[in-house]
């Protein structure tokens, strides 16, 4: 799924303070592209990711997705993008804790349009043997490959991940990323990484750096170096 | 202000909806209390006030005739502290253009007030003057009714004989606080009123000089009803004494104290249930705060405030609920107070009767509703105070979650995903759920029990008016008559058919245990009128032996086979001992039946006849009434239709009132429970809501696991309520008898319906109140912070 995006811009008021979270943003995002956003707190990372996924939208700007102007949506239509083609996965998993594994994987495939088999996304993550466990009762790098699986069972065309390893140590972080790759490699989806780890820069086609609502540079790597040979 | 004080205000304000959900429970408790004390109070005060002021008698006996010297006579029984002699007489009225008969009760009262016993209150004119012929005060809510003022003149036909009376004035007294015509049960101010006339000139009007046809006393502080009673009995038999009786005999006190009774079982009854909940609501939602704010507890613990200050703090929290519970409570107890004590003055005829502000009520009220939210405190203090700082400021464990049951019977039924989030949550928290639907419940049962009286009302009336009694018009004699005044009857144009009601005024005895009362007949092949027991199935008289109720039966203590000693009041005296043959559940009063064989053995004589039960041509209705009017024999008449409609009336003019006060205290409660327990929910799942959006699920889709898991228990709550309403209606309907009713345990299976449509209505509101804030929820934000 690719994105087109341009001069996008969004204001947050909170009382009477204006924060400009994005102050003009031009992208474009190729489908099937694996993509490292980079930069500090604050810089804007997270608005953009929730403005491609459809859970915020720009103040002003424009932004399409193949023949859809996300722009143009209304909540009703933005959910259903949500629920047809995006992945989401965030730094604190967000699994539901009265679901088990496969359940909370069924949460997702019981509304999406072609999902896959829950048992065989939790396979793709390495979890077929957990599936009947709890998030209480699984590690964190375990509940975040459930997340994983969870966001690539309704095989989706983008997976947005928000600090997926940020909660987690390297060796544990590699396994979800490798998780990610596959699903990007086996589904074709695009994958979108917001990262504070430059380490992890090496896995992408291109990597965004932000500073202040901006995009202040763009770098392509000529190859993309697989997870496990990363280290940080 | 210290700081803790203001982190109590802010999250008062911050959880206002909640604190007014519980606050509005625990006002419901109180303002029950206060409403039913409050009346209860009211009425006992201005009851016995009047009674003090206006000298009501304890002991009242009726005689045909004696000379007035016999007063002196029984003021030498011991005991006797004063003793009154003087005429009670009914008289016909006759209103021009009325064909209904129209009945007055003449009391004599002594022309130069020196009346000692149930003496007359005048609200406006003066006494009748002596030597004066046909001056009377006649009772206020009978002039008002019937339109008449002071100067006032009506014909009368008082001991066969034609007078006018002029009214000088209006008046009450004690002894007719609540006035019956007779033969009737309820009230009627248009066609019955209570005359006083002249001692004088009641004597001339009924050829009575110097005589007397009843008595009042009033006994020593140390004198025994009992005693006084048979002594009296004794001395009275000469003169034709009917058997005197004490104050829980005399009809107007005991429809009184059978009102008083109702209103102490309502207190009884009905703010427990509230208190109950509120408490509960108090344990979930103080316990929901304290794990919440786990984190803070332990950081003001670590700063060195004290186990006993933190718990001060939270126990604060719920003594404020308690105060604006108490506030509310009481004010909208005494407007509801206020409202029913209208009510009474409409029905009891009292000179002053307002609602009076007794502190000690408002005192126990605060009492109350501060003491549930104490306790209701104490499991989330407990909690507070067993936490150690350290604990405190880390994260508590997740909630673990199992599969049980329910589990493995939903995988088979196939549930869904959210399907397995509702369950689970209910499986975790059972304890809350419980509580959730017992409150409910409860919403559901009280509503029931409280407005299912009306189902026992209609019972009654069908019962009494439709089953027991077939005929159109009840005329009742001036006394007892034989068969010639049912010929006489039967000889008016329109009258289809005439049957006798004969009674006899007994004393019945059994062991150490004496009722007044009087045994009743009908004669064997009547169709006119039926003996219904509660259950509504007819009731043969028994050919041999007394049919007793069963307030009669318990009161002398017998059963079927036991044998009691019966004394004829009056006639031939005569003293036997009959066998019961058979109890009846009957609605109405303590009464014996037997059949006219029976009544004959006893009476030596064919028994007299008191009143005559007709059915007569609808057509000719009018003409009737006014040949009835015109018979000197005949007392009163009523009109099986018209006392059936005003019992209607009554129902209806009150009704509205009723079932405000009720469906508002039920509606409180589900709205109490619903409202905290979604709130809950919802704070404990925002985070899992936001995540399920962020997934795709529409707005309405993630609002199914909040509202699912409510209906659910809501659904739950429905049997659950019905039956507690069922349970609680039977205790009611059992602590609202009394010595005069009974009522029926009848409801109709609408009523369970009403009850519960009513709460899933108020729960449904209080659920959408709750579901918009799904509908605003900010997903980016509750999903940056871990939850």
């Amino acid at each position: 799924m690719n994105f087109h995006g341009e001069d996008l811009r969004k204001i947050y008021r909170t009382g009477e303070t204006e924060v400009h979270a994005l102050r003009g943003v031009d992208l474009d995002i190729e489908a099937g592209e694996v993509l490292v956003l980079l930069g500090p707190s604050g810089s804007g990372k997270s608005t953009l990711l929730n403005i491609l996924g459809g859970l915020d939208r720009p103040t002003s700007g424009l932004l399409t997705s193949g023949e859809l102007d996300l722009t143009a949506l209304d909540d009703a239509e933005l959910t259903r993008f949500r629920r047809d083609r995006v992945g989401f996965i965030f730094q604190f998993y967000n699994l539901i804790p009265s679901l088990t594994a496969e359940e909370n994987v069924r949460l997702v495939t019981d509304i999406a349009e072609s999902p896959m088999d829950p048992a065989r996304a939790l396979d793709l993550v390495g979890l077929a043997e957990r599936r009947d466990h709890y998030p209480a009762q699984l590690s964190g790098g375990e509940q975040q490959r459930v997340a994983v699986a969870r966001a690539i069972a309704k095989q989706p065309g983008v997976l947005l991940c928000d600090e997926p390893t940020g909660a987690l140590d390297s060796a544990t972080g590699v396994r979800v990323l490798e998780a990610l790759e596959a699903a990007n490699r086996e589904t074709g989806a695009t994958l979108v990484i917001i990262t504070h780890n430059a380490g992890i820069a090496a896995m992408a086609d291109r990597v965004f750096h932000f500073l202040d609502g901006r995009i202040a540079r763009i770098e392509r790597n000529a190859v993309r170096t697989s997870p496990g040979k990363m280290t940080w | 202000m210290k700081a803790l004080d203001r982190k109590l205000l802010r999250d008062l304000w911050h959880m206002r909806g909640q604190v007014l959900a519980i606050a509005l429970v625990l006002a419901a408790a109180t303002a029950t209390f206060v409403l039913s004390m409050g009346v209860h109070r009211s009425l006992v005060e201005t009851r016995d006030a009047y009674y003090a002021r206006n000298a009501f008698a304890e002991v009242f006996a009726g005689l045909t005739r004696a000379p007035g010297s016999l007063v002196e006579r029984v003021k030498a029984i011991p005991g006797v502290r004063k003793a009154e002699g003087g005429i009670i007489q009914y008289a016909t009225l006759d209103f021009p253009g009325r064909p209904e008969p129209v009945r007055a009760l003449i009391n004599s009262v002594d022309e130069n007030g020196r009346t000692e016993l149930n003496k007359l209150t005048l609200r406006s004119g003066r006494l009748p003057q002596q030597g004066a012929a046909g001056e009377v005060v006649a009772d206020e809510s009978f002039v008002k009714a019937n339109g008449l003022t002071l100067g006032s003149r009506i014909t009368a036909l008082i001991y066969g004989k034609q007078q006018v009376l002029t009214i000088v004035g209006t008046g009450l007294a004690p002894n007719y606080v609540y006035a019956l015509p007779p033969g009737d049960i309820l009230p009627d101010d248009r066609r019955f009123g209570i005359f006083w006339m002249g001692q004088k000139a009641l004597e001339a009007a009924t050829d009575r000089t110097e005589a007397i046809n009843s008595l009042s006393l009033t006994l020593e502080r140390d004198a025994r009803v009992a005693d006084v009673i048979r002594q009296l009995d004794a001395l009275l038999e000469p003169y034709g004494g009917t058997g005197a009786y004490g104050r829980e005999d005399h009809l107007s006190h005991a429809f009184l104290d059978n009102e008083l009774v109702q209103l102490s079982a309502m207190t009884r009854v009905i703010p427990p249930v509230f208190l109950l909940v509120a408490t509960f609501l108090v344990y979930i939602v103080l316990g929901r705060m304290i794990r919440t704010e786990r984190t803070q507890i332990g950081l003001i613990k670590a700063f060195g405030y004290t186990n006993a200050e933190v718990g001060w703090h939270y126990l604060k929290f719920a003594l404020a609920i308690a105060v604006v519970a108490t506030v509310l409570g009481c004010v909208s107890g005494v407007w509801m107070g206020r409202a029913m004590t209208r009510i009474y003055a409409e029905y009891y005829r009292f000179p002053f009767l307002t609602y009076l502000l007794d502190p000690r009520v408002f005192l126990a009220a605060a009492g109350l509703s501060f003491g549930a939210a104490a306790l209701g405190s104490l499991g989330g203090m407990r909690a507070a105070l067993v936490l150690t700082p350290a604990v405190a400021m880390t994260a508590p464990p997740p909630p673990v979650y199992r599969r049980g049951l329910v589990e493995r019977l939903g995988r088979r039924a196939g549930f869904s995903a959210v399907g397995h989030m509702i369950v689970r949550h209910i499986a975790r928290w059972p304890g809350r759920a419980a509580i959730t639907v017992f409150g409910v419940g409860l919403s559901v049962g009280l509503l029931f029990a409280t407005t299912q009286f009306l189902d026992s009302s209609r019972a009654m009336l069908d019962g009494f008016f439709f089953r027991a009694q077939k005929q159109d018009l009840m005329v009742s004699f001036i006394e007892p008559r034989s068969e010639a005044a049912l010929f006489a009857l039967a000889q008016i144009p329109g009258v289809l058919r005439v049957e006798p009601s004969r009674a006899i005024a007994v004393r019945l005895s059994h062991g150490n245990r004496v009722e007044r009362g009087a045994i009743e007949s009908a004669p064997p092949d009547a169709r006119l009128s039926a003996h219904i027991d509660i259950d509504g199935t007819e009731i043969e008289l028994p050919a041999s032996g007394l049919m007793l109720s069963r307030q009669l039966a318990d009161k002398l203590g017998v059963r079927p086979g036991d044998r009691v000693w019966v004394e004829e009041l009056g006639g031939r005296r005569s003293r036997q001992a009959l066998p019961v043959a058979r109890v009846i559940e009957e609605f109405v009063g303590e009464r014996a039946y037997a059949s006219e064989a029976t009544l004959l053995a006893i009476t030596r004589d064919a028994a007299p006849v008191g009143s005559a039960l007709l059915r007569i041509d609808p057509a000719r209705r009018d003409a009737i009434l006014i040949r009835l009017k015109d018979m000197p024999m005949v007392l009163g008449v009523s009109e099986r239709e018209t006392t059936f409609a005003r019992f209607e009336d009554m129902i209806d003019e009150n009704i509205n009132t009723m079932l405000a006060f009720y469906i508002s205290f039920a509606g409180a409660i589900a709205v109490g429970v619903v409202y905290n327990s979604a709130r809950i929910l919802f704070s404990e799942r925002a985070h899992e809501l936001a995540t399920m959006r962020v997934l795709g699920y529409h707005r309405r889709e993630v609002a199914t696991v909040l509202l699912g898991e409510l209906a659910l228990l809501v659904v739950m709550a429905v049997p659950l309520g019905c039956l507690l309403g069922n349970g609680l209606a039977r205790v009611m309907t059992a602590m609202f008898s009394s010595d005069l009713f009974r009522l029926p345990f009848a409801p109709e299976p609408a009523s369970y319906g009403r009850a519960v449509m009513i709460v899933l209505a108020a729960t449904a509101l209080t659920a959408l109140l709750v579901v918009r804030r799904v509908m605003n929820l900010d997903m980016v934000r509750v999903l940056k912070g871990r939850d």
